[in-house]
Order: C-alpha cells, then structure tokens, then sequence
C-alpha cells in the first residue's frame, strides 16, 4: 500500500488503459512512471543533504541552530508517497464531479504541483495528528485537494481574462495568492499604461532563467560567504578534507544537481499520468477548460516575468539576512519558487499597475516565500520539513488553514 | 503532405520542463497527428534540450530566443492549446527547410 513507486505505477497502468492504449505502451508508460518515481527519491536524497550542508553553513555564519528536521523528505515520500499518490488521485476524481455538478468548467491540470501539493497535505496533516488513520488521512486529503483545484481557478479568473485576453484557459498554479495579490494592489502603485513591456532587461539577466543555472549560482554564492563568516570548526566538518571554498562552490553545483534529479523523477512519472488525466477530464466533462501551469501568462509580459523574479529574489535575500541576525531562522533561497510564481505575480501586477505593479508583486511572493519559509519548516519537521523550502505561496495557505482547522480537533482523531 | 526525411523528433520546452511543455506536447501530438506527419514529441526542460539532439524545438519565445545556437528548427508560440496555429507554423517551417513534400 505504501510503496509509492508500485503503487503510483499502478495507477499510471489503469490511466493507460483507460485511453486503450496498445500492451506495450501500457507495460512501458508503467515502467517509466515507476522508475521515475525511484529517481525522484534518489534525487530528495541528493537534495536533501544539500540543503542540510547550506542550512548548517549559513546558521553558523549568523552563529544560530540551524533548522531542525526528525524526519526527511526522502525518508517521508517513501514512506507516505504512497497515501499521497491515492489522495491526488481521489482527489482528481472528485474535482471532476465538483467541476461537473457546479458547472464551473476549469479542470486543473498542473500534474507537478497535484503530486507536490498532495504530498504536502499528507504530511501537514500526519505532522498534526501523527496517528491519523489512513482512511480519515485519505478522506481529508482528497477533499482538500478537491476544493482547492477547483476554486483556485475560479478565484483568480477575473485577473487571469485581464492578463491572457481569453476564455480558452484558467490559471491553475499554486502561485494564486500571490498573484491575485499583485494585481489587487497593483492598481495602487501604478498604471497598466506604465507597461512593463516598454521597458527591456538587461540581456545578462536572460541566462538566469535557466533554474539549473540560477539556483548554482545563488546557493554557491551564499554558500561561499557564508564560509567565510563561518565557525571554522562547523565548516571543517563538513567540508573534511576539501578545501572549504570549493567545498562551498561544489554545495552550490549539487544542490542544484538534487532539485534537477528530484525534478527528473517527477516529470518521468507525470509524463505518463498527467494526459490520462486529461483524457479522462474531456470524456467526463466534454467542453472542460484547463487550468494551465503558470508559464502560460509569460508570453503575455515576459518583462514582468524578469522585474518579478528580480524584486522577490531581493526581498527574500535581504529577509534572509535579517532573519539570520535576528537569529530567528536560517531559510535558503528557493530560485524556482522565486522565478515562476515570481514571474507569474509579476505578470498579474502588470496587468494592473504597469512595471511598478509587476515589481510589487514579485515582491510579495518574495515576502510570502520568506516569511513562509521560517514559520513553516518547524510545522512539518516530524514528517517533511523540506517541503517548507520547496513551496509556493498557496502551498504556506493551505498548510496554515489546516494547522488552524485540525489542531484543535487533535482528540478526535486519535492524534496528538 | 509527406515527410520527406526520418520520422521527426521534437522537444516541447518549458523552464523545468514539467508542467507547461506537457501540457504543449498533448497539443504538438494531436498537430502531428491531424497533419499526418510521423514523430516522436517529448517534454523538457531549458538544459536537457541542449543535449538532447533534437529536430525541432517548439517553446514559447522567451525559451526559443535562448536557444537560437542549436541545430533545430525553432518554433515559438504564444497560446499552448493553439493546435491550429501550431499547425500552420509547423507546415511553412518544415516547407522552408524541405522536410515536407506535397
């Protein structure tokens, strides 16, 4: 029941062939998800002792603890991977028949962030009551994720027909908040006249929008002044017998290479489930609109995109300083969650307040992802904490309304 | 029309190469498929497709204009779900380079 890789195999198998798809497609479309689902915990792996080595490095530059975790993402995905791959498709099934009865019409179809958000339910409620029964665990899962896929959508469509100047699709990315942010309070700090799009980057900027890239350079970056305030002791144990310097730089390189393998993993499972999803969305609901991932609003203002992944990454960075010689937190720098949904508020503020909005809302989600960070990683830290450094805005909402909703139901589910 | 080389291998591309290039690679089968052009369509991300040997590279143009050094034709596009348009720009780029016959 809990092997994630057998069991999200499976139920790539019956998507298969549910769109009668020939044996051989089946046999190899299960192998893949399967496999991907292996290199996605290989990749955690990878990932996760990345982060520990930057957490413990800049903690001891700020002369703070770093962040505490009893349990791991790789050692909770293989554990409850599972229960979250059923709460993502039960879920999925009953977003239809609510998308269907209400006559709403947008079917979410962002595959990553159904498994992301899925995993992150599953461990914010077992992190709540830790013996939760796996059928309340299942049940309360797939209702969230239900009501969430099928509201998002519809709460931030009246900003995303502004934004694409259509119908044809919603806005279906855990960015939403932020978002609908820039673009509420984007009106007041500008004009959409004052286009973002009159204005062009510099061209260096471009080679940032390759994630790879971008999280090397700014997680070696920190990583390396942060050694050289480090406690020489601290950086020596984790550095052995390197030198410390290219200790940090190689941190930098395999922190990257983690997320880029943990990201492999996904993509190779979801490649295989995501378009049985959709087939089974458009035989369920014929004339159903995707909700689409958040890069389909950046053609309409790539120069948002830029000034919001720009002005978040400042905010979070000057936040992580503060925090740190605050001693309040150590949080790390999340470049994807700082470029996409970065980009995706900043798009949503330009369509309201011009470049001024666009630079106000990537600041928001920076805002959002920082302050996020350092109050969420101690709620999730007896089952997945990572998962607090790999959220969007929407992710940090939902973890905080079921914190406020089941903690004080703890006794009746046989939790505390 | 007829494909007057290999099958075609083409990349649908999006900065992590999970959500939005899928949701572009549904949309480029079901062109290929309409257009009766044989080919193979994967997803990716903005490193993989530097190595991936690829015949075609259809992105939006934030990605295509990155991409510009590789061997491939390029394609950029606005709207994921526009099968049609990316039929159209599918057809007069293959015609350019003569991988298409009538």
């Amino acid at each position: 029941m809990t092997k994630v890789a057998i069991l999200i195999g499976l139920i790539t198998a019956i998507g298969l062939i549910l769109q009668r798809r020939a044996f051989e497609e089946v046999v190899g479309g299960t192998l893949r998800a399967a496999i991907g689902v292996l290199i996605m915990l290989a990749g955690a792996e990878i990932f996760v002792q990345g982060l520990v080595a930057f957490q413990s490095i800049v903690a001891s530059a700020f002369r703070i603890t770093p962040p505490q975790a009893a349990k791991t993402l790789a050692e909770f995905t293989a554990e409850r991977g599972g229960h979250a791959a059923i709460i993502m498709t039960f879920g999925f099934l009953l977003h239809l028949i609510l998308t269907r009865l209400l006559n709403v019409r947008f079917v979410y179809l962002t595959g990553h962030l159904m498994w992301w958000v899925s995993l992150t339910v599953t461990a914010t409620l077992l992190a709540i009551m830790p013996n939760l029964p796996t059928f309340w665990l299942i049940l309360i899962g797939t209702v969230v994720m239900a009501l969430y896929w099928t509201f998002q959508p519809l709460y931030i469509h009246g900003y995303m027909k502004r934004v694409t100047g259509s119908d044809e699709f919603g806005y279906g990315h855990t960015s939403s908040s932020a978002a609908f942010l820039g673009a509420l309070l984007g009106q007041f700090v500008g004009k959409p006249e004052e286009s973002s799009e009159k204005l062009s980057p510099p061209k260096w900027l471009g080679f940032m929008k390759d994630i790879n890239v971008s999280t090397g350079v700014v997680i070696g970056l920190i990583i390396l002044i942060a050694a050289i305030f480090a406690d020489p002791r601290v950086l020596a144990e984790q550095a052995k017998d390197l030198n410390p310097y290219v200790w940090a730089i190689l941190q930098g390189l395999r922190f990257a290479a983690g997320i880029a393998v943990l990201l492999y993993g996904v993509r190779m499972f979801l490649a295989e489930i995501v378009p049985a999803f959709r087939g089974i969305s458009l035989t369920v609901i014929p004339g159903a609109r995707p909700a689409l991932d958040v890069p389909v609003v950046f053609p309409y203002a790539p120069t948002a995109v830029i000034l919001g992944f720009v002005s978040g990454t400042i905010v979070f960075l000057v936040l992580m300083v503060i925090f740190g010689a605050l001693g309040w937190a150590t949080i790390v720098p999340p470049m994807i969650m700082l470029f996409f949904p970065g980009g995706g508020a900043g798009v949503f503020g330009n369509s309201t307040g011009g470049w001024k909005g666009a630079l106000l809302g990537g600041a928001i989600n920076g805002l959002f992802l920082a302050v996020g960070q350092a109050i969420t990683w101690p709620m999730l830290s007896t089952t997945a904490p990572e998962l607090a450094t790999l959220a969007d805005p929407d992710w940090y909402l939902i973890i905080w309304i079921l914190y406020a909703i089941f903690t004080p139901l703890r006794g009746l589910f046989g939790g505390a | 029309m007829r494909l007057t080389r290999d099958p075609l291998y083409i990349a649908t591309v999006c900065g992590v190469g999970m959500g939005s290039s899928l949701i572009l690679k549904m949309t480029v089968e079901d062109a290929l498929r309409e257009l009766g052009i044989p080919g193979r369509v994967e997803h990716m991300d903005l490193s993989s497709v530097r190595s991936a040997r690829v015949d075609v590279i259809v992105a939006q143009p934030l990605h295509t204009e990155e991409l510009k050094g590789l061997n491939a034709l390029l394609i950029p596009v606005t709207n994921f779900l526009d099968k049609e348009g990316i039929k159209r720009a599918l057809v007069t780029r293959l015609r350019e380079v003569g991988w298409i016959a009538e």
